[in-house]
């Protein structure tokens, strides 16, 4: 290696002078010091809810979709809606740490752990719905391909059973990638922590890590990999759930337009989420030097670009119904603005394609407060989107003497709300037990770990005595 | 659209499950009722059912609940398990019989058919006569005998009447429902032998008195009219709803369809017009409908009769009348329309509108030379001397004075139905004894000393005549599940104080018609289910002396200015008639076929007349409730009903219907609508002018099947009129433009995939729906219910959108709402796509093509995820969201009975799957099976030999069915008329259904 | 005492990154082939220092892939075309447009599992014992530790000269490690 390479100084990833050490102490101390007394609450409330999910799902079990308030035509209400929403969101994490990864964006790493686990729960609470909407869900394994008794196998020509190999692979995957990630941090935390039984605990899911180079060599090389694997993946999972629309025959679902717009909706909502979550845990664990403004401002940035991308499907579907010239897919869409759904349709654009135009304004993007509301409205305004595709598309179809209106019960809203006591509840263990910032990668970030670095300072002091 | 007319489409407004709190189904709506039993229909019990059935002879049944399985213990004769067996039988219905064919299975009767060889059925049914195998299986008729409301049993009734008749000079009064039994009649004759001091008295509510009454004040004898719609080329009808309200209705339905078939662009369709104030089924099918209120009907009848006087002979006594309607201009061109047609026109009038309106009628349809050609006058021999809405009326006033001693009431529900301003219940109370005979423990017989519980006509022996006097056996299939005893044996017991069998009875007066070789008569009777060529004598009609002046006085009665004030108009529900079936669930869930409303009744009004109320015209979009409206007569009664707008109706008008409303009768019929006989008066049959109609400050929940009443401009149905079809026969065809199907042979449309090739050896099935034909009476989806096992879902699911019909009838508006829209019937059941979309989305494959071509459903497989309903462009899938079959088959306190109704070569459908039309196809692998069998290996059954439930029944012959693989079959002629069009075609699903276009016949005068 | 005697190997600790590889390199250049640098992140350039050959992951995850294709493709052509034909929507049996998305996605679960176990594997781990875990010191290589390791096993090591070379090249701190 060359002796004097300069050293490039580029901007502060990490604020405030930490060296590895503060880093490491920063972050894996979280965990070690005493459960604060508003995680407690916190963590009480989430179970409540999720309790109440759980009630909703066994008293469905126990009656039948009957009690949601779905009907003819209306076959999809809430229950996929909230799939939608839930996956799209689970879109973040996986962006942030293959894609930035491969393009080399340093500042992923403050956020990208953190944004797994956010997806990996996501995805968890978006696969309940497919699960639970099916009608008999005792014969729900029927839609793997499992020999049986009966010869009978998936038909593989349907948009369902795809997303259902779809979505389980993301989830598979992004839980490698998170576990992983987290390999190296937990080796770190086995080495910090004091009690005997926590030490076995993180020691034997760190897996005897010790940060040996050639173990180094393998580990970047299939973190390298899963990242090119997880790129095309996470573009996919979208683009197949649009399918479940887009495949079919129905005014409204039937565009080709689907899947890029579905991803970029889904990404867009994804980095919302991360920002509402990430706002109030790097205030609650004095992270600001990790996760710092400049990291919001890029992620307001991506919602503004993404933003903009669904406001852009949203005139161009409107556009291809008109130039179609197919008169159900212009009521449809005429429908959906001026119909008996149109409150839910204004509310979608207010929330998709009003709000993000804030941040061509640097000091709203670099605005914490605003950045927090804005991300709330955004993703209750991709919750609209998804409702506005499922429900007014079916509800008002082919046949005037089929159209219906669909209304939920308070099943429908109460399952909903209970997913995110499901998605606190986890997210809030793992802000509990697990480094919620990638250690080694952040510390790998940092100028010093560049030997460049003490050379270009005229370093190497110590070399002979 | 094509070469149609640019149509103004508007749209009225629709339905919101409301969100509410779910409760279970059973509770909601079958209130349990502690009626404690102790019978059930027990296995073993079927056996000698079965038996009884079989050898045709009676046998009394174990009243044990018996919980065993036994094998035949005599293996009933000509009986193969699993095969079902045919039995010719009618049913009566307001005296009149129509001719049925009972299918059994193991002596369960589980469908009724038309009996082809009757001439009236023609192997076709309605609504009610399909729906009637359901109120033989209704836990909720009476099972005992009572006597003061505390149970009793029949032998003691015997003796009671023993003793009590003993006394032959009580003024014993009659009361019976239309009845033409000739048994019946020749036991009236001895009880008013037996009994000097007795009178017979025939109520029905809504009745043909009037009728009767006109056509004898001008013709001099109460004769039957008989109309031949059929043979006619223009028709008028002066609010008559013929194809709901007639007795005949069935064959009236076929008649009018066969006179407006359309073969080809050169076929000369019949001319229909109506003048009514409600928006009625036939008016729907008129090529023009006037909109006048039903108190203006009579004059308008005059002012038509004087202007046909001016051009024609026989009308004399109406020359020179003049009345508002002289200068309407619809007078002029009906009488044109008329006198251009004379010999092959009709004039009818609604049965309930006042004699003069009848006497007209006749005398035009005389004049212009109609009867005898398209109307004929009957000679009813069992028909009552008098008119028995004024021997009904004297009798309560008798009954009042308290000269009746003993009053025994024949199947009639009089506390229910009778004029409100008579007060039955009152008068009831003075007569000493009261005997009265029904299904169900009712009204009336609450307040009777002796309540007989009513044996059904699939469980007893009867007789009687047809519309047109066919002379039928009604002949039973099966013992009388809850013990009851008919009309005749009942009656028998009052006379003479004896247990006879109506068999034995039946056969006695059957032995005067065949005295000799009565045997083999009886039994080809029983056979063919009606006497050959039997039928009512035909009376030479001419105007009798005094005619004239009769005339005169109806002229001079009628008032010539109409009010501006509201009219209320009471009309029998299609449905429910006058409450007779309001315990019937298929009946109480079939949508109405005008407002698709179920579950209740409403009162129907114009858009104008609901601004001038002050309830919103048109209702907002998902609002399911009305606003409920006080009514007061000038009598001073009232009562409060929602209203609903119905487009097409008279302004100044309101149309109510009986037969809701009713209370501890059954767990279905309780609590379901209003009451709206409290309104009717003696004097005030069918209008009462001048109401007062107000706000009652309160909303309704009503269940309606159709949110949207516009057809959005949407090329779904397909009409033309005449001349357009002449001038472009294919316009239906041609109405969408679709890529691949143009020029020469039409071909499909353009596809990615190459055909798939359908093994040759298997029939390729298909059907198609002729819109020209169908009326929308709506019995095909009641025949379709009947044969599928669908379950009944009751108010609450179906106002959530969630009726489980497999086949549904669409009604569409079209036109100016306020003034007189068009409406458009089209019948939709499953269309069986070549390219289903609903196959490839399912994810397991529940739902493919069959190698026939059927788009099938496997329950067993399905696992509900409602993907296949999404995707089905016709919306016709049905999602059991509740475990239906279990509610509908395992609530009440005796499951077993309703059990037995099940067709049991259809599966039951449970919680969480989707389930559709089949085109029948148990019906369809009988008949491939029977083909296999005869032939040794075709499995192509014969054209004609696979009938669809909804095709058998339907009146109108609109639906064909059939190999289309098969050149010559009916449904490939059917289908290579011009008219024939796919609906959605442009989509590419290749649906095996098709329809073909309506065409209309209007004068272009108007 | 047998520690003594057969260490597992010498530990020498340095003050950063870039002392770190310079050590590594000059170890490398010194002839032991048995050694290894611990470090709390992967350092850029000192695969070369050490002059190691790259990874072979790729390969596993090839494999993978491959199979995850093959696999993919005939579970489905197997299901609607040979084991269970039925007439779907009108569609060939061998419907393969529709059978893309779940072959992809076999195709990266499959890749994905050789990756992740593929790393474990060739990264020998977990492992039960590992005797750098006796030392006091290697905790801080996943902190801000940089120590080098020669083993053994190393041909050319022997205690005392091992461990003044690597005081040579710069350690701060040097330790036996005890097998």
């Amino acid at each position: 290696m060359s002796q004097n390479i300069p050293m490039v100084p580029d901007n502060q990833l990490v604020k405030g002078n930490h060296d590895f050490a503060s880093l490491t102490k920063l972050i894996s101390e979280i965990p070690q010091e005493r459960t604060p007394l508003w995680w407690y609450i916190a963590f009480g409330i989430s179970n409540l809810v999720l309790a109440i999910m759980l009630a909703m799902i066994a008293w469905l079990f126990w009656n039948g979709i009957g009690v949601w308030g779905l009907q003819q035509p209306v076959g999809w209400g809430w229950d996929i809606t909230n799939f939608v929403w839930w996956v799209g969101i689970g879109h973040a994490g996986t962006l942030i740490s293959a894609i930035l990864f491969l393009f080399r964006q340093g500042w992923r790493t403050a956020i990208n752990r953190f944004a797994e686990a956010m997806t990996v729960f996501a995805v968890m609470c978006a696969g309940i719905f497919p699960a639970i909407h099916v009608g008999r869900i005792w014969t729900i394994y029927w839609i793997f391909p499992l020999p049986n008794s009966m010869q009978l196998w998936p038909n593989f020509n349907s948009p369902l059973l795809w997303d259902v190999f779809a979505v389980f692979t993301y989830l598979t995957v992004s839980a490698l990638f998170w576990y992983m990630g987290l390999v190296p941090d937990l080796a770190t935390m086995r080495d910090r922590v004091k009690g005997r039984v926590s030490k076995m605990i993180y020691g034997t899911f760190a897996m005897g890590w010790t940060g040996s180079n050639r173990n180094w060599q393998h580990y970047e090389k299939a973190y390298m990999i899963l990242a090119g694997l997880a790129t095309p993946l996470v573009l996919s999972v979208h683009s197949i759930v649009s399918f479940d629309f887009a495949v079919s025959m129905i005014p409204g679902w039937h565009t080709t337009i689907f899947p890029p717009y579905f991803v970029a909706g889904a990404i867009f909502s994804g980095f919302a989420m991360v920002l509402s979550l990430m706002i109030i845990s790097r205030k609650l664990y004095k992270l600001e030097d990790i996760m710092t403004l400049d990291h919001i401002e890029k992620m307001n940035t991506i919602i503004l670009v993404t933003g903009n991308m669904v406001g852009f499907a949203y005139a161009m579907e409107f556009f291809i119904a008109w130039y179609s010239g197919v008169e159900y897919e212009k009521f449809v869409f005429i429908n959906r603005a001026f119909g008996p759904y149109s409150w839910a349709y204004w509310i979608m654009i207010t929330c998709n394609v009003v709000s993000p135009q804030f941040f061509w304004i640097k000091k709203f993007r670099r605005n914490i407060a605003l950045t927090f509301i804005l991300s709330i409205v955004i993703n209750i305004g991709m919750w609209f989107e998804r409702f506005v595709i499922t429900v007014t598309s079916l509800a008002q179809d082919y046949l005037p003497s089929s159209w219906g209106y669909f209304s939920p019960t308070y099943v429908d809203v109460l399952t909903y709300v209970g997913t995110f006591g499901l998605f606190f509840t986890c997210f809030l263990l793992f802000l509990r037990f697990l480094p919620m910032v990638a250690i080694s990668e952040i510390k790998g970030v940092l100028p010093q770990a560049d030997p460049a670095y003490y050379r270009a300072q005229n370093g190497n002091t110590k070399s002979n005595k | 659209m094509g070469n149609q007319p640019q149509k103004t489409y508007w749209r009225s407004l629709n339905e919101l499950a409301q969100n509410e709190e779910y409760k279970k189904f059973a509770e909601r709506e079958f209130p349990e009722q502690a009626t404690e039993l102790t019978d059930g229909v027990s296995r073993r019990n079927f056996l000698q059912i079965m038996g009884a059935s079989v050898a045709l002879a009676g046998l009394t049944s174990c009243r044990k609940p018996v919980q065993k399985i036994l094998p035949y213990t005599r293996q009933p004769e000509h009986l193969v398990p699993g095969i079902p067996q045919y039995y010719a039988s009618s049913i009566p219905f307001r005296g009149n019989l129509a001719g049925v064919v009972i299918q059994t299975h193991e002596g369960r009767p589980t469908k009724i058919e038309g009996n082809e060889l009757h001439p009236e059925s023609k192997g076709r049914t309605n609504s009610q006569q399909q729906a009637s195998i359901l109120e033989l299986y209704d836990q909720d008729r009476s099972r005992n005998v009572r006597n003061n409301g505390s149970d009793n049993s029949w032998d003691n009734f015997v003796a009671f009447c023993n003793d009590h008749f003993s006394d032959t000079d009580r003024t014993v009064a009659f009361l019976s429902e239309a009845n033409s039994s000739p048994t019946l009649a020749r036991l009236r004759n001895d009880a008013l032998e037996r009994f000097p001091n007795a009178r017979w008295v025939t109520f029905e509510p809504f009745n043909n008195e009037s009728v009767y009454s006109g056509i004898e004040s001008v013709f001099g004898r109460r004769l039957r009219p008989l109309y031949h719609f059929d043979h006619t080329r223009i028709t008028l009808s002066l609010d008559d709803d013929f194809m709901q309200e007639s007795d005949n209705n069935v064959s009236y339905i076929g008649d009018f369809a066969e006179s407006r078939k359309m073969l080809s662009p050169d076929d000369e369709p019949s001319r229909l017009y109506v003048a009514e104030s409600n928006y009625s089924l036939t008016g729907s099918n008129a090529d023009h409908r006037l909109r006048i209120k039903s108190s203006e009907i009579p004059p308008f009848a005059f002012a038509l009769a004087s202007e046909l006087s001016r051009k024609i002979n026989g009308l004399d006594a109406y020359s020179g009348y003049t009345n508002a309607f002289n200068d309407h201009s619809w007078i002029r061109v009906l009488a044109e329309e008329l006198v251009a047609h004379q010999g092959n026109s009709i004039v009818t009038a609604g049965a309930e509108h006042d004699a003069s309106v009848h006497a007209t009628v006749a005398a035009i349809n005389l004049a212009l030379g109609n009867a005898g050609e398209t109307v004929e006058y009957l000679e009813v021999p069992h028909l009552d001397a008098t008119d028995q809405n004024e021997a009904f009326h004297t009798l309560v006033t008798d009954m009042n004075a308290g000269t009746i001693d003993t009053i025994v009431m024949i199947g009639t529900n009089p506390i229910f139905t009778a004029p409100a301003d008579l007060n039955f219940g009152e008068a009831l109370k003075n007569v000493g004894t009261q005997l009265h005979l029904s299904h169900y423990f009712d009204e009336t017989s609450k307040v009777s000393t002796w309540h007989v519980n009513r044996a059904q006509f699939l469980e007893t022996w009867g007789d009687g005549y047809s519309w047109s006097g066919v002379r039928s056996v009604i002949q039973p299939v099966i013992q009388p599940l809850f013990g009851g005893k008919n009309e005749i044996e009942f009656l028998n017991a009052v006379i003479h104080g004896t247990d006879e069998s109506a068999y034995a009875l039946v056969r006695e007066t059957w032995r005067n018609v065949f005295p000799d070789d009565f045997e083999s008569h009886w039994n080809r009777v029983l056979h063919d289910g009606l006497q050959t060529d039997s039928r009512f004598d035909v009376a030479d009609v001419y105007m009798v002396d005094g005619s004239a002046e009769i005339i005169t006085t109806y002229l001079n009665e009628s008032t010539a200015a109409f009010s501006d004030g509201i009219e209320l108009v009471l009309k029998p529900d299609p449905k429910l008639h006058d409450g007779r079936f309001a315990n019937n669930g298929w009946l109480q869930e079939l949508p109405d076929p005008m407002s698709k409303i179920t579950w209740d009744n409403v009162a129907l009004i114009s858009p104008n007349t609901a601004e001038q109320i002050g309830v919103p015209p048109a209702r907002k979009f998902g609002e399911t409730r009305q606003q409920v409206i006080r009514i007061q007569t000038n009598s001073g009664r009232q009562t409060e009903i929602a209203a609903w707008v119905l487009p097409g109706h008279a302004d100044r008008s309101i149309t109510l219907y009986t037969g809701y409303g009713r209370q501890q009768v059954g767990r279905v019929a309780d609590q379901t609508g209003v009451n709206t006989f409290p309104l009717r008066t003696s004097s005030n049959r069918l209008v009462q002018q001048n109401i007062e109609v107000s706000l009652a400050g309160r909303t309704y929940e009503i269940a309606c099947t159709q949110d949207h009443h516009s057809l959005e401009d949407r090329p779904i149905i397909r009409e033309a009129d005449l001349q357009q079809y002449r001038d472009h026969p294919t316009f239906a065809q041609d109405e969408v433009y679709i890529p691949g199907t143009h020029g020469g042979e039409r071909e499909h449309p353009l596809s990615l995939f190459s055909d798939k090739e359908l093994p040759a050896h298997e029939p390729q099935w298909g059907m198609t729906i002729d819109l020209n034909s169908c009326v929308g009476c709506g019995v095909c989806t009641i025949a379709c219910q009947a044969e599928n096992n669908i379950p009944v879902i009751g108010k609450r699911e179906v106002r959530r959108g969630r009726e489980m019909h497999w086949i549904r009838t669409d009604r569409y508006f079209s036109g100016n709402e306020r003034e007189n829209p068009k409406v458009m019937h089209q019948p939709v059941p499953c269309m069986h796509c070549d390219n289903a979309p609903c196959e490839q989305v399912c994810p397991v494959a529940a739902t493919t093509q069959s190698d026939d071509g059927l788009n099938q459903m496997a329950y067993n497989r399905c696992i509900g995820t409602r993907y296949c309903s999404n995707n089905c462009p016709y919306k016709v899938r049905r999602f059991n969201f509740f475990n239906y079959s279990k509610e509908y088959l395992t609530s009440g306190d005796d499951p077993e009975i309703i059990q037995m109704a099940m067709n049991p070569d259809v599966t039951i459908r449970f919680r969480g799957v989707m389930e559709k039309c089949t085109y029948c196809v148990q019906r369809i692998s009988r008949a491939k099976i029977e083909t296999k069998k005869d032939t040794g290996d075709s499995i192509k059954p014969k054209d004609g030999t696979v009938k669809t439930a909804c095709q058998q029944a339907c009146p109108a012959n609109a639906i064909q069915f059939g190999d289309i693989s098969d050149r010559d079959s009916r449904v490939s002629l059917e289908k290579s008329k011009d008219r024939n069009y796919m609906m959605l075609e442009e989509l590419n699903v290749r649906p095996r259904t098709s329809y073909l276009a309506k065409i209309r016949n209007p004068n272009l005068d108007i | 005492m047998s520690s003594k005697d057969h260490p597992y190997g010498i530990l020498a600790e340095f003050d950063n990154p870039a002392d770190l590889m310079d050590a590594a390199l000059s170890v490398n250049k010194a002839g032991y082939k048995h050694f290894d640098t611990y470090s709390p992140f992967p350092i850029h350039g000192m695969d070369d220092a050490m002059g190691m050959k790259p990874s072979g992951l790729g390969w596993i995850v090839l494999v993978h892939g491959i199979i995850g294709l093959l696999g993919g493709i005939a579970l489905q052509v197997w299901s609607m075309d040979i084991a269970y034909p039925v007439h779907i929507s009108g569609k060939p049996y061998l419907n393969f447009p529709a059978f893309v998305p779940v072959a992809f996605a076999i195709v990266i679960l499959l890749s994905s599992f050789g990756a992740f176990f593929g790393m474990f594997f060739l990264n020998k781990l977990p492992r039960l014992y590992n005797p750098l875990f006796n030392s006091s010191r290697i905790a801080k290589a996943t902190d801000d530790g940089f120590f080098i390791c020669i083993e053994a096993t190393d041909p050319l090591f022997t205690v005392n000269k091992t461990t003044d070379f690597l005081r040579e090249i710069g350690a701060t701190h040097t330790e036996t490690i005890p097998n």
